[in-house]
């Protein structure tokens, strides 16, 4: 990164720098709460077919009747009757930035979106509040029949392959939080990539909340059909309020033999958001799932990008990178299922925890019986910037075939003393010294991101040093 | 005689002992009647299922042999008796220490233990004084049917250097429960070596809790050597609670047949400048099924912790399971802390070497197996526990299979 000292300083001093607020943009009075009549609302507004209705009503019993997760992180200050479960903010998705209202377009300006849609992106689905605003895919992939729109289109447009494919792998009673985005789903992407096609560029979706107490709850199907490959890149951001928001995502991803896909998320939610979220991958013959997830943002985020192996050869890799600064808890991790033989599996996580932050590493390497030659390796390496944080590890394994082989391992440390001394030795502030650090323990993360993102993720970190001392 | 179902009846009829005790006693009985059989709903009991287990067992007293290795021990001051009879002759230090490094309310067993032990061993080992030779418990249970609540109470004023083996033995019985406690106090500047060899045979359900508080620059070692009962569920638990403890655990097990081993580890590290190294080995075959969970904490202002844990597990046949969660829970940040763990088949690559050197690969595989193990071996400073350790291996895998060994 070519910056200067004294742009670096100023940066350094900013904070989060997603925190501003556009007025309200509601095209209709919002309520809070949630009751089946919301649910039939959300569903009418939308003029959904029948079997979805009735798929979000009996979602919703689910979530009524499911308890809250015993474990991981304290979720009892959310407060589901205080949330707004659907705020439309405009009457019509636009395809020119030009059409949206004059303070939504400013938001995205803010956040590059139509200069990075210029330099580096495929399509881009813009989503505020609970729909997508602005979406557009270049006509090159259009032509050669890749499917890139919102979920609320594609149901629209594409009924059968949504039909077919929606809540397979994420069925509504798979947990809580599942049960709730089923009950009360918005938005979200739908990709679809034809046999043989590589999309080179990346498809990118941001996700931007406006409103306090917004309950977001997009819904994601990507489907990946033989021998294709796609990247799709997720970020999002919200303004900093004093009451909680939730985000609540279901993510659903289908790589089909042959197939490869990667989906990168840059999650930095205001400290105010509960960032709850449901990923599966289904991987079949010798296809290939990447999931490159970064935690930077949120009050609390639990999310495990899940692969279940369920072809011959199939490759799954999940990247994780979490930060946690002051009054966050991120309890992230990542899932391997192996369902099928020789199939090999690779989770590498990062965590960095400083001001009283909590990072935790969850998840779950499975073989199941018959899965012969799985090979799996887990790496989790914590890094703890001061004496009020914590780190917790807590990785499962659980072999049923005797040919399989499986290692974990797992460092928790602190700065080193001699690499700090080093750098400032060269005449670099602590602060300097120890983003530089930490830059390069999550390097192994950043280096399989999308340049322009590596340069985010790189600059978040910086920020999140502001008054680190190691 | 008939079954007892630890109701009124049976503890009214438990032989009397002091004032104290017995009110200890009575409030373990309270707690075991109301509290549950531990579900699988639970993180904690997850990979064991109790829910049939029928807590109906013949009242029975095991053979308990203490030996001492010919040493004169009343010279030194070192106390090496039954539990019943120092609750009298050192009251003091038994109702100070008794239960509550494994209170009674943490379980249901806990409390039943509580309520129904009758015997075990105390062991104290005055200030400064050091005990050269091991001094061992063994308990025999021959008796079908019968529960046992093995207990032992070792504690170990400053300085006091002791090695203690406890052995817990049986033929192969119908049905019987082994509820086992163990409680060790390091003082400060303490040395304590104990080792538990688990060989009770199949039929026996154990369920054992050892628990080990580890004062200033004290230093504990522990062998867990665990080749018996049908069910084991084994947790060994070491906290330092005073600067510049070290803690090291080591575990060797080998499950065949149907065997059911749920081994638990704590390093619980509350003082700073602390270290605690864990090293479990295990192989299984046939449907054996092994699951080790292990938890290293570290608590706020625990700094200079070095803390290690590592869970190796190879897996001889088809129909052998073995898991393993290592953990870990950092509330310090000048620590190094760190957990490896692993589950897989014998190398291909080093049978493949053995075999091209004309040895066959049942051999081979044996000679693996036998090199696994060695590196917790290796770290057995006594000899005869080590050598019975690697001779019981040695059986282990001579025995024929009962389900396709590979």
């Amino acid at each position: 990164m070519a910056v200067s000292q004294e742009e670096h300083l100023r940066e350094l001093s900013k904070g989060y720098r997603f925190d501003w607020k556009d007025q309200s943009n509601s095209v209709f009075e919002p309520k809070r709460g949630l009751s089946e009549a919301v649910v039939e609302e959300i569903s009418s507004r939308k003029s959904e077919p029948d079997w979805m209705r009735k798929r979000r009503l009996k979602a919703l019993k689910h979530f009524e009747q499911r308890p809250m997760p015993w474990w991981g992180a304290d979720l009892s200050g959310i407060d589901f009757e205080n949330i707004y479960y659907f705020i439309r903010s405009t009457e019509k998705q636009a395809q020119n930035w030009e059409d949206l209202p004059e303070d939504i377009r400013g938001t995205w300006d803010k956040l590059g979106i139509p200069e990075a849609e210029k330099k580096y992106l495929g399509g881009v689905s813009a989503q505020y509040e609970s729909e997508v605003v602005y979406h557009k895919i270049k006509k090159e992939l259009d032509d050669i029949g890749v499917l890139f729109t919102d979920m609320d289109s594609a149901l629209r447009d594409y009924p059968d392959l949504v039909k077919e494919h929606f809540g397979t792998l994420i069925p509504a009673n798979d947990n809580k939080f599942a049960a709730l985005n089923t009950a009360v789903w918005s938005g979200g992407s739908f990709i679809y990539v034809p046999p043989g096609v590589h999309v080179d560029i990346p498809l990118q979706a941001y996700f931007r909340i406006n409103a306090e107490n917004m309950g977001q709850f997009e819904r994601t199907l990507i489907i990946a059909d033989e021998g294709s490959y796609v990247h799709y890149v997720e970020g999002c951001s919200a303004p900093i309020y004093t009451s909680d928001s939730l985000h609540s995502a279901v993510v659903e991803i289908k790589a089909m033999k042959g197939a490869r896909v990667r989906y990168t998320t840059i999650q930095n939610w205001s400290t105010n958001v509960y960032n709850l979220v449901t990923k599966r991958a289904a991987a079949y013959e010798d296809a290939v799932m990447e999931w490159v997830d970064g935690n930077i943002g949120s009050k609390v985020t639990m999310k495990y990008p899940s692969i279940y192996l369920l072809g011959k050869g199939a490759r799954g890799e999940v990247l994780s990178v979490a930060f946690a600064g002051k009054g966050m808890h991120t309890d992230a991790g990542g899932k391997a299922i192996h369902a099928a033989p020789y199939t090999t599996s690779v989770i590498t996580s990062k965590s960095v925890s400083k001001d009283g932050g909590r990072t935790g590493y969850r998840g779950l390497v499975r073989v199941e019986p018959d899965a012969h030659h799985a090979r799996s390796n887990v790496r989790c390496d914590a890094l703890i910037l001061d004496e009020e944080s914590r780190s917790d590890t807590y990785p499962y394994i659980e072999v049923e075939d005797e040919t399989a082989a499986l290692g974990h391992e797992a460092t928790v440390s602190k700065v080193g003393e001699d690499q700090l001394f080093y750098l400032m030795s060269r005449g670099l502030s602590e602060v300097e010294a120890t983003a530089m650090i930490v830059n390069g323990f999550i390097e192994p993360i950043t280096r399989e991101l999308p340049m322009e993102y590596a340069v985010e993720l790189n600059r978040l970190i910086e920020l999140q040093m502001e008054g680190s001392v190691g | 005689m008939t079954p007892i179902t630890f109701d009124e009846a049976a503890f009214e009829l438990l032989p009397k002992t002091t004032e104290p005790m017995q009110r200890m006693r009575k409030q373990a009985f309270e707690e075991f009647r109301a509290l549950p059989i531990p579900s699988q709903e639970t993180e904690e009991w997850r990979y064991t299922d109790l829910s049939d287990f029928e807590l109906s067992f013949e009242p029975h007293v095991p053979n308990v042999v203490r030996t001492t290795s010919g040493q004169d021990l009343d010279g030194l001051g070192v106390v090496f008796c039954d539990l019943d009879r120092a609750a009298e002759s050192h009251a003091d230090l038994v109702e100070r220490h008794l239960q509550t490094l494994v209170p009674t309310d943490r379980t249901k067993f806990t409390a039943l233990h509580g309520a129904f032990r009758t015997g075990g061993t105390f062991l104290f080992i005055p200030r400064d004084v050091r005990v050269k030779l091991p001094l061992q418990t063994l308990t025999y249970l021959e008796a079908d049917g019968a529960a046992a609540f093995p207990h032992t109470l070792l504690i170990a004023d400053e300085g006091a250097d002791v090695t203690f083996i406890d052995r817990f033995a049986s033929p192969d019985i119908a049905r019987a429960l082994s509820d086992a406690i163990v409680e060790i106090v390091v003082g400060d500047g303490a040395h304590v070596r104990y080792v538990s060899i688990q060989e009770w045979g199949s039929g026996v359900t154990h369920l054992g809790i050892q628990r080990a508080r580890v004062g200033r620059d004290a230093e504990f070692r522990s062998l867990a050597i665990g080749f018996g009962a049908s069910l084991a569920r084994a947790e060994a638990e070491t906290v330092l609670a005073g600067a510049g403890g070290f803690s090291e655990m080591l575990g060797v097990f080998f499950a065949d047949g149907t065997q059911h081993f749920d081994h638990r580890s704590v390093q619980d590290h509350v003082a700073p400048n602390c270290s605690s190294d864990l090293l479990y080995k295990g192989a299984l075959r046939d449907a054996s099924r092994a699951v080790y969970s292990g938890w290293v904490h570290v608590r706020p202002g625990a700094q200079k912790t070095d803390a290690m844990q590592t869970s190796r597990n190879i897996v001889l046949s088809e129909h052998a399971k073995a898991d393993a969660i290592p953990n870990l829970e950092i509330e310090a940040n000048d620590v190094r802390c760190g957990h490896a763990a692993s589950v897989g088949p014998v190398d291909e690559e080093a049978v493949f070497y053995l075999e091209s050197r004309g040895i066959p690969r049942a051999e081979a595989e044996r000679l693996f197996v036998t090199g696994f193990f060695q590196e917790v071996l290796d770290r057995v400073r006594l000899d005869e526990v080590r050598r019975n350790a690697e001779l019981a291996i040695q059986e282990e895998l001579a025995e024929p299979s009962t389900a396709g060994v590979r």
